[in-house]
């Protein structure tokens, strides 16, 4: 009776369906006409898009558009700071023109593929430190020989201080590893914490004790692309491998460990931040961007930073660097020459070092103004030097739980078992990624 | 907001139940009226999984950098109110609130639309082969995980020109259809077909019938699911975030990354601005509580 009923009345009850449809499409098709693919250039005006990896200086990015807009009448540029959506703009066939990106691992594997143009012929580039250029392409180069992106801005990481405790209790600031030491137990002997622990955020573990301990008694470039080269035969026993490699400094990091608060295991970053701002310790195992979070929670606090020395021949001391911004144009842009002028336009100098020195970092220029912020005096001269690595961490992809084992040695001390982790997660990465 | 609608009912049903044993004799009043310490003890410290978290957004939301650590438990001394400016204006929070506004009343409305009239024609035509089999077909869908098929989604959006706050309802929608759908089915199976029938008789276009008789009916379900609707797109993150192109079009949940580098985290400005961002919700709550627990209810038993 039911299916009759229906049966007599479906070509009607299709049209009315098919009206809805058509309703439903209407709508959905009007804001599209506001705000489809527009063409890049419109009445002269060239639209970029500038994909910036740093949320938190998108209010100094906006002013410098707003100066470059003022200086080039015919471009228009676009800030986004959603990184996310790089990967889909690839896939769209429609990327951002201009993208700044940290470099580690990931960015290197967007390099490896031709996703960014080669800048060498630009005049800008020229101007770039070409140790800090180095950094760049130590990540690998597309077709072994462009160059992919320009750095930006070079963040320099050490042992944050406070300077009042260290003047309170007449410590200088250590060059050798048995000073450090004598140090921290001139704090403990004094009741203050020598180093402030943040062990529950485990990453603070992995770019701090792990990076600074390893990069200051091998070199770590060196040591992975030896590993690299090994491919998946890696052994336990080979020379190339973490266990023959990364012994000696581990039991630096436990001495480093035990000289933490009580309670350590529990503090993540931002209580670490709060913390020490507030004096609770006297240094602390952190880069150039706590600092900023250090004095938002105690503007009076002062600050220092020194290279953590590893060895007891300070000139064997270094700093642990990453390019924590480099400009790159994507290969496809249809505005590749608005991209040029925009790029060339962020790496002058009244750009470029005025950003680093306000962000506690240093510039890529070659001939760059010696830092003047008495949070990082402290590191210039192993940059300026070129005495700094790339953190161990950065070498690792993203699949491996580095940070994880990293914290397990540190609770569990067992060197032996973490090493041999390490070994076997490489070797599965070299095993799956093997040609 | 599920931990709240769970613990709710228990503080609600217990004053009317006071109020009509009242009138009866003290015996049964005795008998029937009495406080489950335990029960309402536990359940006071379960709305603690709802209120704390509660009282740290605003509390948070009304500190200034220098407040913030320790256990965070602390009341702001003194209140710090410009928060909420700072991040209105950071977020430029008008134009992605009318963003998130626009994808969220079209994910609502496109849900209740389309879910209702595939489940009805469905559930209305189960004898034929065609439709138990597209029923099939839709639920087959909830079995696969959503980042799975997002690149290619990105992809054909695109290339139709979808990559903007109309491809994230289109997604909504679509994405919504196959649990709607199931939810409807079982809803419009309960309505009797007499009811159909007797429209019928007096000329009622099958339209007609689904407009004037079941849409009306499915009043309980339709609550249902334009709850998840607007919760799952005023909420969402990952599809607005890798969908749509133009940053100027972007919903809150994205615009609200601004707020958290890789290693600074904004939490006063983070916190005011999501309480802007939750406040919607919360009145929305606060207005369809009744419908939010009938209908949660109505879901539960298929």
């Amino acid at each position: 009776m039911n299916a009759d009923a229906l049966g007599r009345t479906a070509p009607l009850s299709r049209r009315a369906l098919l009206k809805a449809a058509g309703l439903a499409g209407a709508a959905a098709m009007l804001p599209l006409t506001g705000c489809g693919a527009t063409p890049s250039t419109q009445n002269g005006v060239t639209t970029l898009r500038f994909m910036q990896n740093k949320p938190e200086v998108v209010a100094y990015f906006n002013q410098v558009i707003k100066d470059f807009e003022a200086l080039n009448p015919d471009i228009r540029v676009i800030q986004d700071f959603n990184e996310g959506n790089f990967v889909p703009g690839l896939v769209r066939n429609d990327p951002p023109d201009v993208v700044t990106r940290g470099f580690a691992q990931a960015t290197a594997d967007f390099v490896r593929k031709g996703v960014f143009a080669d800048l060498s012929d630009m005049p800008v580039a020229a101007s770039i430190d070409p140790k800090i250029q180095d950094l760049v392409s130590s990540w690998g180069q597309y077709n072994g020989n462009e160059t992919s992106a320009l750095p930006f801005s070079l963040a320099a990481a050490g042992v944050i201080y406070n300077r009042d405790i260290f003047a309170a209790q007449g410590v200088q600031v250590p060059t050798t590893w048995d000073e450090f030491m004598a140090a921290c137990e001139t704090f403990k002997a004094a009741g203050i914490t020598p180093i402030y622990g943040t062990f529950k955020d485990n990453w603070t573990l992995g770019q701090g004790m792990f990076d600074y301990v390893a990069g200051g008694m091998l070199d770590v470039g060196d040591f992975f692309s030896k590993l690299t080269a090994r491919g998946a035969n890696i052994t336990q026993g080979a020379p190339e491998s973490f266990t023959s490699n990364f012994g000696p400094a581990l039991p630096k990091m436990l001495q480093l460990a035990a000289f933490s608060q009580n309670g350590a295991a529990s503090k993540n970053y931002a209580d670490g931040n709060a913390a020490f701002a507030k004096g609770q310790a006297a240094m602390y195992l952190q880069g150039p961007w706590a600092l900023s979070q250090l004095v938002a929670a105690n503007k009076n606090v002062r600050l220092g930073s020194f290279p953590l020395p590893v060895t007891n021949n300070p000139a064997d001391t270094k700093a642990r660097v990453n390019v924590d911004m480099a400009l790159s144009i994507t290969r496809n842009t249809p505005n590749m020459a608005a991209a040029q002028r925009f790029v060339s336009y962020l790496l002058e100098p009244s750009v470029v070092n005025t950003y680093n020195e306000k962000n506690a970092a240093f510039s890529p220029l070659k001939d760059a103004p010696a830092v003047e912020n008495p949070q990082i005096t402290g590191l210039s001269a192993s940059v300026t030097e070129g005495r700094y690595y790339q953190g161990a961490t950065t070498y690792f992809p993203p699949s491996v739980p580095l940070y994880n084992y990293v914290q397990s040695f540190v609770y569990g001390k067992n060197g032996q078992q973490f090493l041999a982790a390490l070994d076997d997660e490489w070797r599965r990465v070299a095993e799956r990624t093997a040609v | 907001m599920t931990a709240s609608t769970l613990s709710k009912p228990v503080n609600n049903t217990n004053p009317p139940r006071r109020k009509n044993l009242s009138g009866r004799t003290r015996k049964s009043s005795r008998e029937g009226y009495k406080v489950n310490w335990w029960l309402t003890a536990l359940m006071l410290v379960a709305s603690l999984t709802v209120l704390l978290p509660l009282y740290f957004t605003v509390a948070m939301a009304l500190k200034s950098p220098d407040q913030i650590g320790g256990t965070g438990l602390a009341w702001p001394n003194p209140m710090n109110w410009e928060n909420f400016a700072a991040a209105y204006v950071a977020t430029n929070f008008p134009r992605a609130f009318m963003s998130t506004a626009f994808v969220t009343v079209f994910s609502v409305l496109g849900s209740l639309a389309c879910s209702s009239l595939v489940a009805y024609a469905i559930a209305r035509n189960w004898n034929r082969k065609f439709f138990r089999g597209s029923f099939v077909y839709l639920l087959s869908a909830m079995f696969i995980p959503f980042p799975v098929i997002i690149l290619p989604l990105i992809k054909q959006t695109a290339l139709l020109g979808l990559d903007n706050p109309a491809g994230v309802v289109f997604l909504h929608v679509l994405g919504g259809i196959s649990f709607n759908t199931l939810l409807y089915i079982a809803f419009v199976r309960s309505i009797p077909v007499e009811l159909e029938e007797s429209a019928r008789m007096d000329g009622a276009t099958t339209w007609q019938v689904f407009r004037k008789i079941i849409f009306p009916l499915l009043a309980p379900m339709n609550a249902t699911v334009g709850i998840f609707a607007f919760l799952g797109s005023w909420n969402d993150f990952l599809l607005p975030q890798m969908m749509i192109a133009d940053p100027a079009l972007q919903t809150l949940p994205v615009v609200q990354m601004l707020f958290q580098g890789e290693f600074n985290t904004n939490y006063s400005l983070a916190f005011a601005s999501y309480l802007m961002a939750m406040a919607p919700t919360l009145v929305v709550y606060i207005l369809a509580q009744r419908w939010v627990l009938s209908g949660v209810m109505r879901g539960a038993v298929k």
